[in-house]
């Protein structure tokens, strides 16, 4: 059935270009729902609001770093270092606090150091052209190797329980990591689409050339954007040494690559230039969703990891063939 | 008579809206060495396609030493002793010379790939060709000439015939010339065809033993090279038609003020000595051939390159810059000629595209205001006359000829005093064209300058107010108002004799 243009409205027109930028958001939002149904009705208690919060918990400790992530993926780059550099912010948390340091300046000192590592990533990759996943390799190595050998790999708890609220604690019927992903989400959708440090993100990723040739210093902007990743980092690794109650040289393992899943399951593109905070939003929240229901579901542990694979492999082709088809 | 290597009978091929040849016959004997000249867009470029089996012809037959063959792949074109060695080499960096010149198809032995054995083939073949490269050595340390005779080396292994050289020394120096020309002396009498495109005519007289032209997809003539004068080969690249569409009515006064002065400017490794003025109104035109240092001079202006001069003032100060910020702050801004991948950003908006050269002008503690940039990005729109559908679709989404006018509105929304276009025109269509050519000039008229750079000498005629010629890095003419045409740019920009610095 066609329809004459002269009877499309600029309203439907509106709506459908609207449609085919978002292919990639909508396209996921659909999945999120068929998801939730599923496992609403075959996964015992996982539609309970105190299950769903608990989603909103453990999808805070992935989000808070994909915000930062999504920059660097669309920047053109790639770090891989964010995992080690939570245990190691929270053992230096741990190990400032116990040399007496009040623990929220403490804090910031960590967020500080954070911002300091990604400043040494973007300098590395800027200025001496080390690929960033080389320098995030060697720092993934390095940073868990410190965690490490300063604690002696054993944990170094941290006794103040105000400070324990942080990351295990509630406000307004919320989990307080959980506020702490909506209100980056919320500053990070801004950066990301309205400030001229966001947008110029997108073009050093789209074409880094161009991008200099008009003025753009694709220098500073790399460096920044693993910076703001740093801090995300070292915040992550507070909130988590609170939930903990210690700083723990063996935590977050693996966390960098659920980090990048959900980024790119979010329609972000691994060559850079393309991706939106929605989007990570909704990886996060569609995978988050899918290993608790696995859990619900009473699925083997280890047959787990297989099924996630799949279907984030699944997810991604969806999503690359959603945005061939309606390419704009 | 001698069988022909190649003979064409009868070859068409359109694309969409354009005619690139038509009925075209053309013949190669062995040993030949055919100089193919057209000026750009005449079809030599098609041509040296379907020989090489990268574009299939609409019509007409093929024949390569008396068998009609049907060239579907590069692969067929290989297989039928067609080698084409073009400007942008196809060497594999980090390989020796010996891997390269095998390339894909080293030799082995017990499933293992026989060094000895190439290194003693690539050996041969180099010596086949005279130089002295070692095989062992990696691409990487050779010079682009040797990477080049690389390239020869492998078409000769490959066991090619029919040589075809796509402006084989637009980037090399004079000596470099030289060898390549005994190398391709030795390969015609071994008996090899080999076609030569070009467009230097000492060159060719040096070393073309018969002349083709093509213009507007057609053959115009073939003969002996020493039958054609100069004059007579530019007539029949020009042709007889009028050429040129109307000249843009220009304001600026011959004796407006110098803006911008360059004495002995010289950029490492063409320009050696160009000294010039750009006067305030004025649309400068750089022309010559490829290699002659014109891109490098836009470069060294727009802060991209570093140059030596021993003066270079810019509305009477001291003009140096070290890098591109500098340059674009003093209000020098440069569009590049390879838009795809150096001007625009494709998969962006058209609107961040226009506004990313001067984010400062559309935002407040580095937040975009919304309303001015669509503002300011709803006046480029109007003023270059960009035809959209909407402004925040992908640039991609656009024709050659508007993401153009993106670009130029891009460097323009920098607030430029002086723009340097290089080769804006390249892949637009005609009505495109003359719009660009009318920002230019609208731009010049308000007090400003343009340089401007292209390959196709009919675009000077159309909107310079003067044009410099560059041969081998120097200036070596200048025309001016009336006496800028066609005929007197080509004869200048080709030259008899190469210069030797």
């Amino acid at each position: 059935m066609t329809v004459p243009t002269s009877i499309k409205t600029t309203e439907t027109a509106r709506i459908s270009f609207f449609l085919k930028k978002r292919a990639n958001e909508v396209g996921l939002f659909v999945a999120i729902a068929v998801l939730y149904a599923i496992l609403a009705v075959f996964a015992p208690n996982f539609s309970t609001a105190g299950n769903l919060l608990n989603i909103l918990r453990d999808a805070a400790f992935v989000g808070i770093i994909a915000w930062g992530m999504t920059l660097v993926l669309i920047s053109g780059e790639i770090d891989i270092s964010v995992g080690p550099h939570v245990a190691f912010a929270g053992v230096a948390l741990a190990l400032l606090a116990q040399h007496g340091i009040n623990i929220y300046i403490a804090a910031l000192l960590v967020m500080l150091m954070g911002a300091c590592i990604g400043i040494f990533i973007g300098v590395l990759r800027s200025y001496f052209d080390v690929p960033s996943f080389i320098v995030t390799l060697a720092l993934w190595l390095a940073l868990r190797g410190i965690a490490q050998v300063m604690s002696d790999a054993v944990p170094i708890v941290i006794a103040d329980y105000d400070f324990q609220r942080l990351g295990s604690g509630w406000f307004l019927g919320v989990p307080i990591p959980a506020i702490f992903m909506i209100v980056l989400f919320l500053l990070f959708s801004f950066i990301s689409t309205s400030t001229v440090f966001g947008r110029s993100v997108y073009a050093v990723g789209g074409n880094a050339e161009a991008a200099r040739l008009s003025g753009i210093p694709v220098a500073r902007i790399r460096i920044q954007v693993f910076a703001i990743t740093g801090v995300l980092a070292a915040l992550t690794g507070v909130l988590m040494a609170s939930r903990l109650g210690s700083g723990n040289s063996g935590a977050a393992s693996g966390l960098e690559f659920d980090i990048i899943a959900a980024v790119v399951v979010g329609g972000t593109s691994l060559f850079g230039g393309r991706g939106t905070m929605l989007g990570t939003l909704l990886g996060i929240i569609f995978i988050a969703a899918l290993v608790n229901g696995l859990v619900l579901l009473g699925v083997d542990p280890f047959a787990q990891g297989i099924v996630r694979g799949f279907v984030i492999l699944a997810a991604v082709m969806v999503n690359i063939f959603s945005i061939k088809r309606v390419r704009i | 008579m001698t069988r022909a290597l190649v003979e064409l009978k009868g070859i068409s091929k359109a694309y969409p809206g354009v005619v690139a040849l038509e009925a075209l016959d053309f013949q190669l004997v062995a040993g030949e060495v055919r100089a193919l000249l057209g000026k750009n867009g005449a079809g030599k470029s098609t041509l040296v396609k379907i020989l090489a089996g990268v574009v299939k012809s609409d019509s007409g037959t093929i024949m390569i030493s008396g068998e009609v063959k049907s060239l579907q792949s590069p692969a067929d074109g290989i297989k039928a002793g067609i080698a084409t060695v073009h400007q942008e080499l196809s060497v594999v960096p980090d390989m020796s010379v010996a891997e390269n010149i095998y390339i894909g198809s080293w030799p082995r032995r017990n499933g293992r790939i026989d060094w000895d054995e190439m290194h003693r083939g690539a050996a041969a073949v180099l010596l086949r060709l005279g130089v002295t490269i070692d095989p062992k050595q990696s691409i990487r340390k050779i010079s682009i000439a040797e990477r080049q005779l690389v390239e020869i080396g492998r078409a000769l292994r490959q066991g090619a015939r029919i040589l075809i050289l796509d402006e084989p020394t637009s980037s090399l120096v004079a000596h470099e010339v030289e060898v390549l020309l005994a190398v391709i002396r030795s390969l015609s009498a071994s008996g090899t065809g080999i076609i030569y495109i070009s467009h230097r005519m000492d060159e060719i007289r040096k070393i073309a033993t018969s002349v083709t032209i093509v213009r507007d997809g057609k053959h115009i003539a073939t003969g002996p090279v020493n039958e054609f004068s100069s004059g007579q080969v530019v007539e029949m690249l020009l042709g007889t038609k009028n050429h040129g569409a109307q000249k843009l009515t220009s304001n600026m006064s011959p004796t407006a003020p110098v803006v911008f002065s360059i004495q002995n400017l010289s950029v490492a490794p063409r320009v050696v000595a160009a000294s010039f003025d750009i006067r305030e109104g004025e649309v400068l035109g750089i022309a010559g051939v490829l290699g002659s240092g014109r891109t490098e001079i836009l470069q060294a202006l727009a802060g991209l390159r570093p140059f030596k001069a021993d003066a270079a003032k810019l509305h009477g100060t001291d003009y140096h810059p070290s890098n591109l910020a500098q340059a674009m702050a003093c209000g020098v801004i440069m569009t590049p000629e390879d838009r795809r991948g150096e001007g625009a950003i494709t998969m962006l908006g058209i609107d961040e595209n226009l506004v990313m050269s001067n984010w400062a002008s559309v935002s407040r503690f580095g937040t975009i205001n919304r309303t001015a940039m669509m503002k300011k990005v709803a006046e480029s729109i109007r003023t270059l006359g960009i035809k959209l559908a909407r402004p925040d679709e992908a640039l991609a989404n656009l024709s050659g000829g508007n993401q153009q006018k993106v670009v130029i509105g891009k460097a323009l929304n920098a607030n430029p005093r002086i723009l340097l276009l290089d080769e804006p025109t390249r892949g637009v269509d005609i009505g495109a064209k003359r719009q660009i050519y009318e920002l230019m000039r609208q731009f010049a008229d308000r007090g400003f300058a343009v340089v401007f750079v292209s390959g196709e000498l009919e675009e000077f005629c159309e909107v310079c107010d003067r044009v410099i010629i560059l041969r081998s890095g120097q200036i070596t003419a200048e025309l001016s108002g009336e006496k800028i045409n066609t005929q007197s740019l080509l004869d200048l920009t080709m030259g008899e004799q190469r210069e030797q610095n």
